[in-house]
């Protein structure tokens, strides 16, 4: 046990001294932000203007009601042209398409307007353009059914909204679920990527160094690959108490500063809110459990590959490819997951120890008990448990042959042959 | 009394049977050559008394007790072939972390490091990293880390590679001060002169077999096949007789095998007679290189892969 405790603290310090770990640290959450951030806003700017010219022949589309829905939405801009206009020179005249409103009766409209264009748009144009050219016509609709401002006012507002409510979780709000399930689903699968294939350069870096050799003849190999797991599982797991530090940071500190400040209240309002909405304590303890759990699982797996390789980087990706594999194909189900919590896929992928550590914990933030009843928790828990002990244990039989083998070509099969073997 | 016992040790790959029943006693204190061509099975063997290994059968006994990896890996001191250690780690961290691995304290770990490297003036290296030293320098590193928890039984596979004579010499009396406080020491190698130089007792295999196991003289004596060098003033020219027969003729010297049951005093008295003027007579016992090369000669440079089940 010393011993093992001797090879995690060497592991553990010389990574978190290293500044990388300090600059993953801090530049993580901002390029994860940046990402969201940067999306959405290149989403929002980049929303194509097109310039549509409107022959009406109907009257019923004046240019001043043109002019307003312009008004109202510019990312497609109508218009009016007269009769004079050749629609086929649309391009010379500056325009990205013409649309041909035809004489047309107020009862029935027209389902057969074609919106002319020499490129092909998005989904998102014809129905900006259909909704555009929809309320224009709704006025006329109205005006001519004699519906007046007070009416229209009555038509406009009154409606039903429906909310669901969770008879388990009367907190339970399914936006900051997802969000959360997404957040932790994300966040676990890019620590088993990044830390898993930090276990695998690991041992490679101690395999092709020679140093294998002289440690393993003061510790058993077990030891060795032990001590290197928990040891990096540590750094994550430092590295993930720092970022939740920093999110009580945020909190209390806009608590602090009070209602004064517009933009820490409602940062820390967000916060509370979500905090409400879900177990908090239930949540942190799952995501270290599965966290845990699950860096188990397929950090001995990439252990084991680490030691079955010589040298080649080429090699070492062909060979892990089938893990990363499984991982990546735990996030797709994770999303399959987060938009029916209670599907078949969802329960499977939270059960089956693979896919579990991600799908599970997307799937927590719906509720315990109301989504996920506490058997299936129990269930996905212990078999994640027997999981990693599985793992690990066939990791440990294939490194301590591998870790010792100098220019064999490492491949699968020969992996399971050592792992196998008495 | 035997520091080390090993019973019909048996280690088989899945083409080669590394090692095939080997029994050897090392005794307390001497200083053992293990001796083979590449492949022989010498690092196997190691391999399996120091714990990294599990033999397949046989049994490997302990200052007289079963081999137990848990405790007795901190009494031995095994310096491998290929040498390792971590490129980018401080060279004072790394030794202190080799040597609490081997269960030492920091305290003490630090104090021993510190002895050592005065003593073989690597003060400055504490805070440098193996990656800036050069092959001579990480060896005696390398065979410091190996030492520093005093070991009673030392290993050490090929301890000269990659050496100058300078430091080969500062490490070979090195050896011999820790030989002479009581250390055993098991010295793995092909290079011959330097098992002469330095050990007592020396144990040859090959093939995954034990084919020679013995001290040094005596096994020279052994192999000693009568030939004698003399040295004269002036040869004649035809040197003949039935008593010996000539190897090597040349102007001042002559190499001669003695025919069975032909003593010293009879040649030289044929030689007296003749009217040689002899300067010298003595005896030439083999060297090592000829003992080696005549027991491994025949068996193939490699080791051809074979069916072991």
């Amino acid at each position: 046990m010393k011993k093992i405790s001797l090879i995690i603290q060497r592991e553990y310090l010389t990574r978190v001294k290293k500044k990388a770990f300090l600059l993953t640290t801090l530049l993580f959450p901002l390029l994860y932000m940046g990402l969201i951030f940067g999306t959405t806003y290149l989403g929002a700017t980049s929303k194509q203007k097109l310039s549509v010219a409107i022959i009406d022949q109907s009257g019923y589309f004046p240019d001043s009601m043109l002019k307003q829905s312009n008004l109202r939405d510019s990312s497609i801009l109508f218009t009016a042209v007269s009769d004079t206009f050749t629609p086929a020179n649309f391009r010379k005249n500056g325009f990205d398409g013409y649309i041909i409103l035809p004489e047309m009766e107020w009862q029935r409209g027209n389902k057969k307007i074609k919106f002319v264009t020499d490129k092909t748009h998005g989904l998102g144009t014809e129905n900006i353009i259909e909704n555009k050219l929809n309320l224009i016509w709704s006025e006329t609709v109205n005006e001519k059914l004699g519906i007046g401002n007070d009416k229209k006012m009555i038509l406009g507002s009154s409606s039903l909204a429906v909310k669901e409510e969770n008879l388990e979780n009367k907190n339970a709000d399914s936006i900051v679920a997802s969000t959360i399930g997404y957040a932790s689903g994300f966040l676990i699968y890019f620590i088993l990527l990044i830390y898993g294939s930090q276990v695998m350069m690991g041992v490679m870096e101690e395999k092709t160094n020679r140093i294998a050799e002289v440690v393993v003849s003061s510790v058993k190999p077990f030891q060795l690959m032990l001590g290197k797991i928990i040891g990096i599982s540590l750094v994550a797991l430092t590295q993930f108490l720092i970022w939740v530090a920093c999110i009580f940071l945020v909190y209390f500190g806009g608590k602090m500063l009070g209602s004064g400040n517009a933009f820490a209240s409602t940062m820390v309002e967000g916060i509370q809110h979500s905090f409400a909405s879900v177990n908090l304590p239930l949540i942190l303890f799952c995501f270290a459990f599965y966290f845990i759990g699950g860096f188990f699982f397929y950090s001995s797996l990439y252990a084991a590959i680490g030691s079955a390789i010589n040298e080649d980087v080429r090699e070492a990706q062909s060979l892990s490819f089938p893990i990363t594999l499984l991982i990546i194909f735990s996030l797709v189900m994770m999303t399959v997951a987060i938009r029916d919590p209670n599907g078949p896929v969802a329960f499977w992928g939270s059960i089956l120890p693979f896919t579990s550590p991600i799908v599970m914990m997307a799937r927590l933030p719906f509720g315990v008990p109301g989504t996920v009843p506490v058997w299936q928790l129990a269930l996905s828990m212990s078999l994640l448990i027997i999981g990693f002990l599985c793992t690990t244990w066939l990791a440990a039989k294939i490194y301590r042959t591998g870790i010792l083998m100098y220019g064999k070509k490492a491949s699968w099969k020969e992996m399971l042959k050592w792992a196998f073997r008495k | 009394m035997n520091i080390l016992e090993v019973k019909h040790l048996k280690k088989y790959f899945a083409t080669q049977k590394a090692v095939d029943d080997i029994s050897l006693e090392i005794g307390t204190g001497s200083i053992v050559g293990l001796l083979g061509p590449n492949g022989a099975g010498k690092t196997t063997l190691l391999r399996m008394i120091t714990g990294i290994f599990y033999p397949d059968s046989g049994e490997i006994l302990y200052e007289g007790k079963k081999f137990d990896p848990e405790t007795d890996t901190e009494k031995i001191g095994y310096m491998p072939e290929e040498r390792g250690l971590y490129k980018k780690m401080k060279i004072g961290e790394q030794a202190v972390y080799l040597a609490r691995l081997k269960g030492l304290s920091k305290s003490d770990a630090t104090m021993r490091i510190k002895e050592w490297f005065e003593r073989l003036e690597m003060q400055t290296w504490w805070n440098k990293k193996v990656e800036d030293l050069s092959k001579g320098m990480s060896q005696k590193l390398q065979f410091v880390i190996t030492v520093l928890h005093n070991p009673g039984l030392i290993i050490l596979d090929e301890p000269f590679s990659g050496l100058d004579p300078v430091n080969a010499n500062l490490i070979k009396d090195e050896i011999f001060r820790l030989s002479k406080n009581g250390s055993t020491i098991i010295f793995s190698t092909h290079r011959m002169e330097q098992v002469e130089e330095i050990c007592e007792h020396i144990i040859l295999v090959n093939k995954g077999k034990k084919i020679l196991d013995g001290k040094l003289a005596d096994i020279k004596n052994d192999f000693k096949e009568n030939i004698y060098s003399i040295s004269a003033a002036a040869l004649p020219d035809q040197v003949s007789s039935s008593l010996f027969a000539v190897e090597k003729h040349a102007s001042e010297k002559l190499l001669v095998k003695l025919n069975p049951g032909i003593s010293n005093n009879e040649v030289l008295q044929y030689l007296i007679n003749q009217g040689v003027a002899i300067r010298s007579f003595h005896e030439v016992l083999p060297s090592l290189n000829d003992i080696f090369i005549r027991l491994v000669e025949g068996s193939p440079n490699a080791r051809q892969f074979e069916q072991t089940r």
